[in-house]
């Protein structure tokens, strides 16, 4: 826990980094140095909305592995891959603990009329629970749980109605919640106090695979609803922002597919079919991870936390920019 | 970039982080004001946190990490006294040497462990804990050489050291050891009079002027032998600490007719007496020993560190000697001032790096060497927490309707500018009144900071003004200097009861002494902070803006804190401890939150039980 504030309310996103802070955040790593421009995101450098006509640009939206929780700025896969490319420039629009629905927002509020190259649309797998969630868990600066409301979607008929909006500034209690909002609080998973003991236990990777644990259910069918509903959000998103080929959907694996303690059929399929059908490219970084030797891999998280160490983020950068590249060779411009 | 050296201080009391950056000190921290445990002695992770944020540097750029203090020779001094007593102090033996084995020794696994890196040197350096006291006295002072008096309760054996400082060198050429002390005399009576060690020093300090120093030859007789020179020798018989761990013994009970005071009983003519004296005693010291090195060094400026150099009085008695032409006393002169120490030393002495001194100004930065709060960080938290608030961007207007506040007699939650380094509130972190109110000290005490009702509070006045208002005319940036008020200003007083014997202090309390009485202690003294523009420029806007009103340019300035409590580092500590108490107004730098527009305030601590009593 830091002794400062990271984030600060808005009114449509829920909530996003203070500006202009640079605060380092206490971690099992030893620590790592956060800093935020004016406009309020994890960047060393400010957004401008003409680009430089020496730079390519690309713009990232995702949630914390892409904001970088556990690593400082530079050490993020955006950052890296603004190394390997000369001449390019990646914003990071990146909010720990959102969800895709949560990104699409940070466009259309932020990003919509910056100039760019390229956008990638990060996912982590494990966004598709977010994005039917309405309340998510946070500490408290005294280390309390408490729950934030968050903007959400939901598919009516077709239709995809904003909800929830703008969320409620102060915090919750859980036991404030009405009963039927219950279940649209987002506790991380299923199963919460069997993964509580399990985790004490220290024996969660030998149970996934024992168990042959499948941790995203809602992967395994193309109807389920909360698939449906992220689908609905991409494809209103690309529509939206209406040119396709500069997209790059990628869906940034957990350390259970990397490691290969549950199956990552299920939810890789289904992102090459929403790519097929919206017309995108997808970038799959998990065969990358996998060309590694497991006892190599392992090291692509830390000890506790689970977000990528700084070799995880180079791993994804690397793999990222083959992309980037390849989507910048056709596209020369933006008009 | 220069050397960029932390340096770390911890395990004893009050533990604290520093940073420098090719010599300048770039932060300081202690981990209280963090960890919201005052004096917390624990290894100061979240201290070190905030430096290596000040400098916003990966913990793998350092050149190194410094540590205070010796633990081998700490354990040698420990074995020792543990053969001189026994078979008496085994406690004492063994708590001290799992202090030692089981945390100091495993410092270098401590750093690693908070910040994933022990610096290019690839392992922490020790200095000796006298050392690391005297540097962080000699290095920031304005002086290119200089007298050094380190003075504390004890380090590893060293309590009393006489050195000199020349440029990059730091000589200490002679010392008192353990278990002479005259830290730990002070400190036995502050036990003895019912106050906590370690903290509860500045209590003595401040009940000593209602007293007459009636034991002053008991103690000279019985417990301490001082020379000419200002050495000294204890009569240990008289003490626990040697082989228990209280301060005090029956001998001493019985010398000072009767069992130590119980805290938070009625304080008493013997404690005041007490106070008196041994006040008398230490001063008594500090002259001796200061002329004692002024004639062997030969040096015309003096610096001072250690927990004794916080004894305002002796040290502005010192001043009025004029034994010394000039004086610098680190504001943190306690261990977590032996961070800046520890980091300073590795600069100079380890990396052999010249000092650079700017002349006329001292390197401590008016001790604003803490973290700091942006507007918007603030904001960002009241919005949060659905706290009413004025954002008063147009800085003349902010601080007039502050200034004007205080004059009209209001209570004021002051939190500006980068937090304090010491434990002085200096305008950053201040609980701000009018001087000339005869209800402030009153008030502040009893509404406000809920402590002992006899405690002075101290005033900060504008440096061009400090003579119009004290028999004073030096600068004391860092409000460790005690001075006459001027006698002009002075009121007469009624004392006759009080000197016939009645205990009762509160009819001396609120007599007005003073065209200041709130700012005036019983004796007419003053605990006097000048403030400089170039130090804090906000804070000497605001007296300046108080001074147009009122036409005094000296305002109340106290910690920011309640009794007990740390003083607040964070934006939602000052607003938790202004709800805690009847403060007006709270000024969250340029946002102003008046008490009359908050929110019943859910308090979900027992704060009373959290900060124990000092």
């Amino acid at each position: 826990m830091t002794h400062h504030q990271l984030f600060e309310y808005h009114p449509l996103i829920a909530y996003k980094f203070i500006p202009n802070l640079k605060v380092r955040i206490p971690h099992e790593s030893g620590g790592y140095l956060v800093q935020t421009n004016r406009m309020g995101f994890r960047s060393n450098h400010e957004f401008m909305r003409e680009r430089n006509p020496q730079k390519k640009r690309v713009l990232v939206f995702g949630d914390s592995f892409t904001a970088g929780d556990g690593v400082s700025n530079g050490k993020r896969y955006t950052d890296i891959i603004e190394k390997l490319i000369p001449s390019l420039e990646v914003y990071n629009f990146g909010v720990s603990g959102t969800g895709s629905d949560q990104h699409y927002l940070i466009w259309r509020e932020f990003a919509r009329d910056t100039e760019h190259d390229v956008m990638v649309i990060a996912v982590l797998v494990e966004n598709i629970r977010r994005i039917v969630a309405r309340y998510r868990r946070y500490l408290d600066e005294e280390g309390r749980r408490v729950l934030f409301a968050k903007p959400y979607f939901v598919l009516e008929g077709d239709k995809l109605v904003l909800k929830g909006c703008p969320p409620k500034r102060e915090a919750l209690r859980e036991d404030e919640l009405p009963p039927e909002e219950q279940p649209y609080v987002e506790r991380g998973g299923r199963f919460e106090l069997i993964r509580r003991v399990i985790n004490q236990l220290g024996i969660k990777d030998f149970v996934h695979k024992l168990t042959h644990y499948q941790p995203f259910p809602e992967y395994d069918s193309p109807d389920h609803p909360a698939w449906l509903l992220m689908k609905a959000i991409l494809r209103q998103w690309v529509e939206e922002y209406g040119q396709k080929e500069r997209v790059i959907l990628m869906p940034i694996p957990l350390y259970y597919h990397i490691e290969e303690s549950c199956d990552a059929t299920p939810y890789r399929r289904r992102f090459e079919e929403v790519a097929e059908e919206l017309g995108v490219h997808l970038h799959d970084p998990l065969p990358d991870f996998w060309a590694y030797p497991p006892e190599v891999r392992r090291a692509f998280r830390f000890e506790k936390d689970i977000h990528p160490t700084p070799e995880g983020h180079r791993v994804l950068a690397e793999s990222l920019k083959k992309s980037i590249e390849k989507v910048l060779g056709l596209n020369l411009s933006f008009s | 970039m220069g050397k960029i050296i932390l340096g770390i201080s911890g395990f004893y009391h009050d533990s604290g982080a520093a940073l420098t950056i090719d010599g300048s000190i770039v932060a300081a921290a202690q981990e209280e004001r963090f960890s919201r445990k005052k004096h917390d002695p624990r290894f100061p992770k979240q201290a070190i946190n905030y430096c290596l944020q000040e400098a916003f540097i990966e913990a793998d750029e350092l050149d190194a990490v410094a540590f205070y203090d010796n633990p081998l020779l700490t354990f040698d001094r420990l074995v020792h006294n543990a053969l001189a007593v026994a078979p008496r102090g085994k406690e004492v033996f063994i708590d001290g040497a799992l202090g030692i084995l089981g945390k100091k020794m495993w410092v270098n696994d401590y750093v690693r462990q908070a910040i994933g890196s022990l610096g290019k040197v690839g392992k922490v350096l020790f200095c000796e804990h006298h050392m690391a006291h005297a540097a962080s006295a000699f290095y920031p002072s304005p002086f290119t050489s200089a007298a050094i008096l380190v003075m504390d309760g004890v380090g590893e054996w060293a309590t009393t050291s006489l050195g000199v400082g020349k440029d990059e060198n730091i000589e200490l050429f002679a010392e008192i050891n353990y278990p002479h002390s005259l830290g730990l005399l002070y400190s036995a009576m502050t036990y003895f009079c019912g106050f906590k060690v370690n903290s509860g020093e500045y209590k003595l300090m401040g009940l000593a002027p209602y007293g007459e120093p009636r034991y002053y030859s008991r103690i000279r007789e019985h417990l301490i032998d001082i020379r000419e020179d200002g050495s000294y020798r204890l009569n240990t018989d008289y003490f626990g600490y040697l082989d228990g761990k209280v301060m005090t013994n029956e001998a001493f009970h019985a010398l000072f007719d009767g069992p130590p005071r119980k805290p938070e009983s009625r304080i008493t003519r013997r404690e005041m007496d007490l106070a008196a004296s041994v006040q008398k005693i230490t001063e008594e010291v500090v002259l001796r020993t200061a002329r004692h090195l002024r004639k062997s060094t030969g040096e015309r400026n003096l610096v001072m560190a250690g927990g004794v150099a916080l004894n305002c009085v002796a040290n502005g008695k010192l001043l009025a000697e004029k034994i010394f032409d000039q004086i610098w006393i680190q504001p943190a002169a306690g261990d977590a001032g032996g961070a800046i120490g520890a980091a300073l030393l590795v600069h100079h002495l380890y990396f052999g790096e010249k000092r650079k001194i700017q002349p006329g100004r001292d390197g401590q930065k008016g001790s604003l060497l803490g973290p700091s709060y942006s507007s918007e960080s603030i904001r960002a938290m009241l919005d949060r927490k659905g706290y009413p608030y004025h954002h008063i961007q147009n800085r003349d207007e902010r601080l007039r309707l502050v200034a004007q506040a205080i004059a009209d007699g209001k209570i004021v939650g002051w939190f500006s500018n980068r937090m304090e380094f010491g434990p002085r509130a200096l305008g950053a972190r201040s609980i701000l009144g009018d001087p000339r109110n005869p209800n402030t000290q009153s008030v502040m005490n009893l509404k406000i900071k809920y402590r002992e009702s006899f405690r002075p509070f101290a005033p900060s006045v504008l440096l061009e003004r400090v003579s119009e208002y004290f028999e004073m005319d030096v600068e004391s940036p860092y409000m460790l200097l005690v001075a006459p008020v001027k006698k002009e200003r002075c009121k007469p007083m009624d004392l006759e009861r009080f000197r016939g014997g009645d205990d009762d202090m509160l009819p001396v309390i609120n007599q007005v002494r003073s065209d200041i009485p709130a700012v005036t202690h019983v004796d007419y003294s003053a605990r006097i902070q000048t403030v400089r523009r170039e130090d804090n420029p906000d804070y000497y806007d605001l007296i300046k803006a108080f001074e147009a009103i009122t036409g005094y340019g000296v305002i109340v300035n106290t910690s920011f804190n309640v009794r007990g409590e740390p003083i607040v580092c964070t934006p939602l500590d000052a607003y938790r401890c202004f709800m805690r108490t009847e403060m007006d107004l709270l000024v969250l730098e340029d946002c102003l939150l008046y008490r009359n527009e908050q929110p019943q305030f859910e308090d979900d601590e027992n704060w009373r039980e959290k900060y124990e009593l000092d």
